[in-house]
């Protein structure tokens, strides 16, 4: 048998944690199996992402401009932005290595803000889409969150593999921004409510 | 209406009336196509002896070197504690605790919760702080990165390449493997059941006292 509405509408609230359903019907505020507390949805789940959004946003700005890192080589430093370590790495012949970078430090950040950015106008504004399309564009911005710490790793592994005499790895200030900007899309996408783009259809 | 023979999307917040599936088979959201319930075999110990094989192997994966290069004549190894510590001390706090949580702190609290969650259910002790352990293991999932920093690991070897040979170390072999094990872990975990195992271990000890 299939139901085909929410179940806050028939009265009942899903327990985030545990996914224990719950009459909502004596104002419950702890979960009777686990003990957490209850919500229908997500807490001020717009007002969080916007909030945790803009500052990955104005965040994103210092991570593209300062340098990444800076290889000193006898007495001349040398610094890298973001962009400059893929130009390099593509200048020198390793194309596959050069694309990887810029798909995880590149390409997934900014195209997370924006998604993110999308599905917040969307249900501010009550557009009617396809509610499918755009829960199946939230879980492949959640997914690939992770995947833009590939920059921030490599680093810590430069750092430390190349400090001889004559030759060394430093971070630069970017390093901290772009942790910054993962972080915080990360934390966003983790307080977007998916459900909030179904109950905006009507049914 | 009985609310436990339903349940509800956690994506769509669809109402779903299910019929207990059987081993192998799926659950999918009919409406949004998640995927809600996988019962598998034995899933208690396979997940009791996946963590206890991970909690092994985090040890060699952690203290081993991982990549060592030479230059100069001289050579240096990298640990992942090491890199942490080479960002500690040049200002870059922030960076290295980013780096220390996601890839040491994050993977070893939920390799020995889910040794501890698994033992206990496997053992049937109940034990009064299993619902906060599946409650912390639930929200750590998405922090753990041992497969975003192995992927780091093989673009900074084609970097280093170029300037002088590489070796690689016994760590890296553990670390592999515990990339594996942790893996198959999350997609072995089945919460639907752990819950229904704790919920009646609590009731079980309830009425025993």
């Amino acid at each position: 048998m299939q139901t085909k509405t929410n179940a806050l509408k028939q009265g009942f609230i899903r327990c985030h944690n545990c996914g224990y359903l719950t009459k909502a019907l004596h104002q419950l505020l702890a979960c009777p199996r686990c003990d957490s507390h209850l919500h229908a949805r997500r807490p001020q789940s717009l007002e969080r992402t916007t909030a945790l959004l803009l500052s990955s946003l104005f965040m994103y700005i210092p991570a593209n401009i300062f340098p990444i890192m800076t290889v000193n080589q006898f007495g001349t430093g040398d610094t890298h932005t973001i962009a400059g370590g893929i130009i390099e790495l593509i200048d020198t012949g390793m194309i596959p290595i050069g694309l990887l970078v810029f798909v995880a430090s590149i390409l997934v950040p900014s195209l997370k803000l924006l998604g993110i950015g999308l599905l917040l106008i969307c249900v501010h504004f009550r557009w009617k889409i396809n509610p499918r399309r755009w829960t199946s564009l939230y879980r492949i911005i959640a997914f690939i969150g992770r995947w833009s710490m590939l920059d921030i790793f490599m680093i810590s592994i430069l750092v430390d593999l190349v400090h001889f005499n004559g030759v060394q790895i430093i971070a630069g200030p970017a390093a901290i921004a772009f942790s910054a900007v993962v972080i915080l899309t990360m934390f966003a996408a983790e307080n977007f409510d998916p459900r909030l783009l179904w109950d905006n259809q009507p049914s | 209406m009985n609310s436990t023979s339903y349940v509800a999307c956690p994506e769509c917040d669809l109402l779903i009336n299910y019929a207990q599936p059987k081993v192998g088979e799926k659950i999918h959201c009919p409406r949004c196509d998640v995927l809600l319930l996988k019962p598998s075999k034995q899933t208690i110990e396979r997940t009791f002896a996946l963590s206890f094989a991970g909690f092994i192997l985090f040890f060699p994966a952690n203290f081993l070197p991982l990549v060592s290069i030479s230059l100069f004549g001289n050579a240096n190894s990298d640990i992942i504690m090491s890199g942490v510590l080479a960002l500690f001390t040049k200002t870059m706090w922030p960076v290295a605790i980013v780096v220390f949580l996601t890839s040491i702190v994050f993977p070893f609290a939920q390799i020995s919760l889910s040794l501890l969650i698994s033992g206990h259910l496997y053992f049937n002790q109940p034990n009064r702080y299993l619902i906060c352990w599946m409650r912390w293991i639930h929200h750590l999932n998405e922090w753990v990165m041992l497969e975003v920093y192995m992927l780091s690991i093989i673009v900074a070897c084609v970097k280093l390449m170029a300037i002088s040979p590489l070796k690689f170390g016994w760590g890296l072999y553990a670390f592999v493997a515990l990339i594996f094990i942790t893996t198959l872990l999350i997609s072995n975990r089945d919460n639907h059941l752990f819950w229904q195992r704790i919920e009646q271990l609590c009731k079980d000890n309830n009425h025993a006292n």
